[in-house]
């Protein structure tokens, strides 16, 4: 199989839960600037990236996501006070769990990127998508033991 | 009742129409598999956001009688609120509709026409699912008290009553001392700039103890609160005697003031009692009596006024030493024209438009100004390296020290009482330092004058009216609250009372109900950032309209 | 509505934002004038505010967008208060809405009018440190999310040539270039001012370069200079050579003595350009000259000693009047005198002047149209000045935020806040029903 191919054959499946103050706001520029950004990423916009809890996650990937991106506002910006200081603690945990269930800990990225920040965010988008895309599926896709 | 969910694709004109395959959208939308005991209705319209659109819209829903509504078009940034008005105005709870933005993350963005409509049918799927575990939510008015109680009756707390008392609104007023007017109270004058000066703290303790809506409890505490915006229950407490007065009040406000740091307490200040060396505010009480005077009784014939002592060690800058220190200055040359006044300061901080005025002014006066980088105390002999020179020492009859303000004493007390927040420096800290400086993380709860940081009589007369106006747009006389609909809740059954999610709340919106031994949510405070969701172990905690299973829905229909 | 439901706020900053919000809040009509086609005024300019080094529009957009949203609010770009007439509680203002020729309620915000339109010129909201077509929104981002004409270099509205070319591309048929200007009068009960303030002309002061040497920037020039929405997409490069600069100089100070006042603001943001060059350009090295550093609120000095020796080296400039900066052949050179009295001089690429803000050049007109006074200095003036006033010279009219003087952003929010709090009181005052208990209470 040629390069090409493969390329082809896997289109990484990405979930980007967008925090809906900062990250969603810079998607919105992204957007109305019209860069292009990877359909590999599907956006799910929360009021605040501490929603998004080991659970959420954990059930993104089993249900077969290669990738996720949690994205809000820088630290010390939080629309909420101290939310995505949460967040950040949470993800340093989960990035153990998931090396113990054999997913490589980078299908998990978190990332700040701020309303103003539209060029930021789609680089962001595509070079976590290329990095999905060189690590491959996601091995954990579909196996029932969990 | 079977579902009927109505799908609206909006062509923003080219935006979606011609990025996106909108015709392929609506074949493909009836034939999803999952959705047999759904019924769907796939539409398109050209510009659903116009008034043309909305009017269409609305009666599409009355008409097709949809219990759920899905609108594919541009960023919910943009015009959520629209279609939320359109599906109350059709009678169609707002909750269970949901924007999907198929422009932003589709049409505009993935360049490649059929890419970018397989995409907008994923996230319509996505949207289909998750609108479905969507539920009605429905706001809530509740009653208010407009009454306030402040605590402190220094100027801040007197300007905020005075601005807020009136015949529909009572205001409580807790001084923990004997006496209204603060600090300000004992000062001579105020600075030049500052027009009429210490009258003015005169004629507002006057006006204060003459306003029949505002009731003064001297030798006052608080004792406890409960409650949030618009329904607190406060007791205050006599100092000294068990009186105890139980209010309801809808707001509180804090003007619990300052102190000054202890100046021993900082490297080269380590002065004797014995020591002719005085605290700035100690002058300010000498010369608002019987004048100011060494410990001999003589007049000094020389004075040195040190800023900016412990300014390094505490870690900011008192704001208004600078100005009160030229006025200080004055008063010994007032006192007489002879004495020897030098001014040792590090860098002056004169941020009113009208600040380097006095300082030009003072110049003027004789008053010998010297910049420093270093200086040290011994006695009453100051030794000093002016900037680009050399060490150098001075003696001097009497030392006036600036030291830095502090948060006053009962702060912290306070703090865990109210269940607010310290900042790192003591104070009290604001719900946002640039956006919302005056409250503070629990609704309802206000910081004014030098009790949130260092400041002058001006800016903490402006705090006071600023929380004034606050109080007046959020607890209006006979108004009522409407709190927010997205909050979180508790599912008691779930709950093992380990508390974490007390810690997390940054809004003090969770309390622990001593007897079910569970945490609850008080739906009035809760803003609904799902913090808490996302701290709970025992999966005890529901984001209303971000619940598990709507989030669930999402992504997994997503990654169908 | 009687008059006393209605406020007129002039000028959409952040003061005049969050005054308007407040008094939606307190259930009261508000009218929004602002001069330029977007609100937000300064804020949205810088990327990061200080002291917490926040994201400007992420803390800023949700207000913008509150604002735009709000049923009770009306915001009226590309307006003007003409004059007001009336008494305090009554008064009638009348205010001149220039054309947009995009109508608002039809555009969308799509931007396929910009690429068509033939004329490009310097975008003065980017402190003409980029270009921008005769159709146009100031930056990406800007709300209202909807383009202006500009008349003046339009081909078709200033007559030069037959021009469609924007008509044509817009799908929606907003764009109306037979729009016209109208004025309008409202009713209102109060009005406040909430203008924000200008900046002091760096080159009235001809040693220090502006406007003769390329590598001589203002703070907003430096501020878009690093925006990521700005010319460059936030690199910082300097104008004509595109060079990156390895040394840049930021001094403090310029106009203070001119203004005869401190602006108590551009030392805190001139330690933060400190910190935007470091995070973008590490290897840079940065020199504040200064004078007297002033971090007035509780939380800058802990700021200034996060930058201090680690993002610029402080040198103590003790003559702002013997200040040079020259050309040395491949970048420029500072001279100063130290904080001895001796001579030092730096070589660097790019130099940031620092400068006063001073009173905005419209308050003069705006003072007129209103018949409200200004202090000594230009600022607006209120009564009481020194102990606490927002209180303009006219009742009824009352002052908020940098158009009153020199201020930060939290000490903007607080004068609005304070200024609702007063026209609350003002309007609840102006009430018949009040007129009668006060006299009742007289009687008594
Ligand atoms: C030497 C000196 C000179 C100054 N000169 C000037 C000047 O010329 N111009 C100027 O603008 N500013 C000046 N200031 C600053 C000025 O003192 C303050 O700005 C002002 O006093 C702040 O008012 P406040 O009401 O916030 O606090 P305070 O004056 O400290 O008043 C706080 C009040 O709260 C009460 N209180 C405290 N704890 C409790 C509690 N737990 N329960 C109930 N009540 C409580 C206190 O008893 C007091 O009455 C000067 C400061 C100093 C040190
Ligand atoms: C370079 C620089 C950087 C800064 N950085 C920070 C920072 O990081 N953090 C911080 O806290 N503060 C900062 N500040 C201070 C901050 O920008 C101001 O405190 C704040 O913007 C003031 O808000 P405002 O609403 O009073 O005025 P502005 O933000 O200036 O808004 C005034 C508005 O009124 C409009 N207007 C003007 N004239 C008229 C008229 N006649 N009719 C109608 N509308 C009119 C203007 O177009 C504008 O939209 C900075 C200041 C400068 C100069
Ligand atoms: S106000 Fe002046 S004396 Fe006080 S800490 Fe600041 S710089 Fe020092
Ligand atoms: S005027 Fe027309 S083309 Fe231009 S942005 Fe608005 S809708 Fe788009
Ligand atoms: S009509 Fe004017 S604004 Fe429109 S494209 Fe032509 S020159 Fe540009
Ligand atoms: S704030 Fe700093 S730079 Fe600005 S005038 Fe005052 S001392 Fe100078």
């Amino acid at each position: 199989m040629t390069e090409k191919q493969q390329e082809r054959e896997f289109t990484p499946k990405i979930v980007g839960f967008l925090c809906n103050w900062c990250t969603y706001a810079a998607a919105d520029l992204a957007g109305s600037t019209k860069l292009e950004i990877s359909p590999a990423l599907t956006v799910i916009r929360v009021m605040c990236s501490s929603r998004v809890d080991h659970n959420l996650l954990l059930t993104t990937f089993f249900e077969g996501a290669d990738g996720i991106l949690v994205a809000g506002c820088h630290p010390g910006d939080c629309h909420y006070g101290k939310g995505n200081y949460y967040a950040r603690r949470r993800y340093a945990v989960l990035k153990k769990v998931m090396e113990g269930l054999g997913l490589e800990p980078e299908r998990l990225q978190l990332s700040w990127v701020s309303a103003s920040e539209g060029n930021r965010y789609a680089d962001v988008v595509n070079a976590f998508s290329e990095k999905i895309k060189a690590l491959g599926p996601n091995p954990i896709n579909g196996r029932s033991d969990f | 009742m079977k579902a009927k969910i109505g799908i609206y694709v909006c062509e923003c004109g080219p935006n979606i129409g011609e990025t996106i395959d909108i015709p392929r959208v609506l074949e493909t939308i009836p034939a999803l598999e999952g959705y047999e005991d759904v019924e769907l209705v796939p539409k398109s319209f050209g510009l659903l956001c116009s008034p043309a659109g909305k009017e269409y819209l609305a009666k599409e829903i009355t008409d097709n009688g949809f219990t759920h509504l899905v609108v594919a078009a541009c960023s919910p940034r943009d015009h959520n609120s629209t279609f939320i008005g359109v599906c109350k105005e059709a009678g169609l709870n707002p909750y269970l509709y949901k924007i999907i933005n198929i422009r932003e993350h589709c049409g505009w963005i993935i360049h490649d026409k059929e890419a970018a409509t397989d995409k907008a049918i994923q996230y319509i799927r996505s949207g289909i699912s998750r609108v479905l575990y969507q539920s009605e939510l429905f706001e809530r008015q509740l009653e208010i008290t407009p009454d306030v109680l402040v605590i402190g009756g220094g100027i801040a707390g007197m300007e905020a009553a005075l601005s807020l008392a009136s015949h529909d609104r009572k205001v409580y007023l807790a001084e923990k001392t004997g006496e209204l007017g603060g600090k300000a109270a004992r000062f001579a004058s105020l600075l030049p700039r500052q027009g009429r000066g210490a009258d003015v703290i005169r004629e507002k303790i006057k006006a204060v103890e003459e306003n029949e809506h505002i009731r003064v409890h001297l030798n006052t505490e608080l004792e406890s609160s409960i409650g949030f915006l618009g329904n607190f229950e406060v007791v205050l407490a006599g100092n000294g005697d068990d009186e105890k007065t139980d209010l309801k009040v809808g707001a509180i406000i804090i003007a619990t003031g300052y102190r000054m740091s202890d100046p021993g307490s900082f490297t080269g200040y380590e002065y004797a009692d014995t020591d002719e060396v005085y605290s700035s505010l100690e002058i300010e009480r000498m010369n608002g009596g019987e004048g100011i005077a060494l410990r001999s009784g003589a007049k000094p014939a020389s004075v040195a006024l040190i800023h900016c002592v412990g300014r390094q060690e505490k870690g900011y800058c008192s704001r208004i030493c600078c100005n009160y220190m030229m006025k200080i200055a004055g008063y010994f040359k007032k006192q007489s024209g002879a004495t020897k006044v030098t001014e040792f300061f590090f860098d002056m901080c004169l941020p009113h438009k009208a600040d380097q005025e006095f300082f030009d002014h003072s110049v003027g006066l004789g008053i010998d100004f010297k910049r420093v980088k270093e200086i040290g105390l011994s006695g009453t002999s100051v030794e000093f390296a002016e900037t680009g020179g050399g060490k150098q020492k001075m003696d001097f009859d009497m030392v006036v020290l600036a030291s830095a303000m502090e948060p006053s004493e009962d702060t912290e007390a306070l703090a865990g009482l109210l269940e607010i927040d310290l900042d790192e420096r003591g104070f009290f800290k604001e719900a946002h330092q640039t956006t919302d400086p005056v409250a503070t993380s629990i609704d309802g709860i206000f910081v004014v004058g030098a009790s949130q940081g260092p400041r002058g009589v001006s800016d903490s007369m402006l705090l006071a009216q600023a929380t004034a106006g606050r109080i007046r747009c959020q607890l209006k006389p006979g108004g009522k609250i409407v709190p927010e609909v997205k909050v979180s809740e508790i599912m008691e059954a779930y709950c093992t009372g380990c508390r974490t999610c007390l810690e997390v709340c940054g809004y003090g919106a969770i309390y622990f109900d001593d007897q079910k031994g569970i945490s609850i949510v008080n739906e009035a405070v809760c803003r609904g950032c799902g913090n808490c969701f996302g701290s709970c172990p025992s999966g005890a905690l529901r984001t209303k309209h971000f619940t598990n299973k709507q989030l669930y829905r999402e992504v997994t229909e997503a990654l169908k | 509505m009687s008059h006393h439901e209605s406020v007129v706020v002039v000028g959409a900053g952040l003061a005049g934002m969050k005054a308007s919000l407040m008094l939606a809040h307190a259930g009261k009509k508000v009218h929004l004038v602002e001069t330029l086609p977007i609100i937000g005024g300064a804020t949205i300019k810088n990327e990061e505010s200080f002291p917490n080094l926040e994201c400007s529009t992420c803390l800023v957009a949700p207000i913008q967008q509150e604002v735009l949203q709000s049923p009770d609010i009306e915001t009226m770009t590309l307006s003007a208060v003409e004059k007001i007439e009336g008494d305090k509680g009554n008064f009638t203002v009348t205010v001149r809405k220039a054309a947009r020729y995009v109508k608002i309620a039809d555009c969308i915000g799509c931007g396929m009018c910009y690429e068509p339109c033939p004329v490009s010129v310097a975008n003065e909201w980017e402190e003409n440190l980029g270009e921008r077509k005769a159709i146009y929104v100031p930056c990406a981002g800007s709300l209202p999310n909807v383009p202006a004409v500009d008349k003046e270099h339009c081909l078709k509205l200033s007559g030069k040539q037959e021009c469609n070319a924007c008509v044509e591309a817009c799908m929606f048929g907003a764009v109306d270039l037979d729009d016209k200007d109208e004025t309008v009068n409202i009713e209102a009960g109060a009005v406040i001012v909430a203008t924000g303030s200008g900046m002091f002309d760096a080159s009235s002061l001809p040693n220090l370069g502006y406007g003769k040497f390329p590598g001589v920037y203002t703070p907003f020039e430096f501020e878009r200079l690093f925006a990521s929405n700005g010319p460059t997409l936030g690199e910082i490069t300097i104008r004509d050579t595109g060079k990156v600069p390895a040394k840049i100089a930021i001094i403090h100070c310029v106009g203070r003595k001119e203004q005869g006042y401190c602006s108590g603001v551009c030392c805190m943001y001139s330690f933060k350009f400190a910190h935007f060059l470091k995070k973008k350009l590490p290897e840079a090295s940065v020199y504040n000259l200064h004078s007297d550093i002033c971090v007035p609120d509780k939380s800058y000095q802990k700021f200034f000693d996060g930058v201090k020796g680690t993002h610029t080296e402080m040198l103590y400039n003790s003559s702002m009047e013997d200040l040079k900066v020259s050309s040395n052949g491949a970048g420029l050179k500072v001279v100063y005198l130290d904080e001895a009295g001796a001579e030092r001089e730096i070589d660097v690429d790019m130099v940031i002047l620092s400068v006063a803000m001073v009173p905005d050049e419209g308050a003069l007109g705006l003072a007129e149209a209103l018949g409200i006074e200004r202090d000594a200095r230009g600022f607006f003036k209120v009564l009481d000045e020194g102990i606490v006033s927002v209180e303009s010279s006219r009742e009824g009219i009352f002052i908020a935020g940098t158009a009153e003087g020199p201020k930060d952003s939290q000490s903007s929010v607080i004068q609005a806040e304070a200024a609702v709090g007063q026209v609350l009181a003002f309007l609840e005052s102006c009430r018949p029903e009040a007129a009668e208990a006060l006299a009742e209470d007289l009687k008594a």
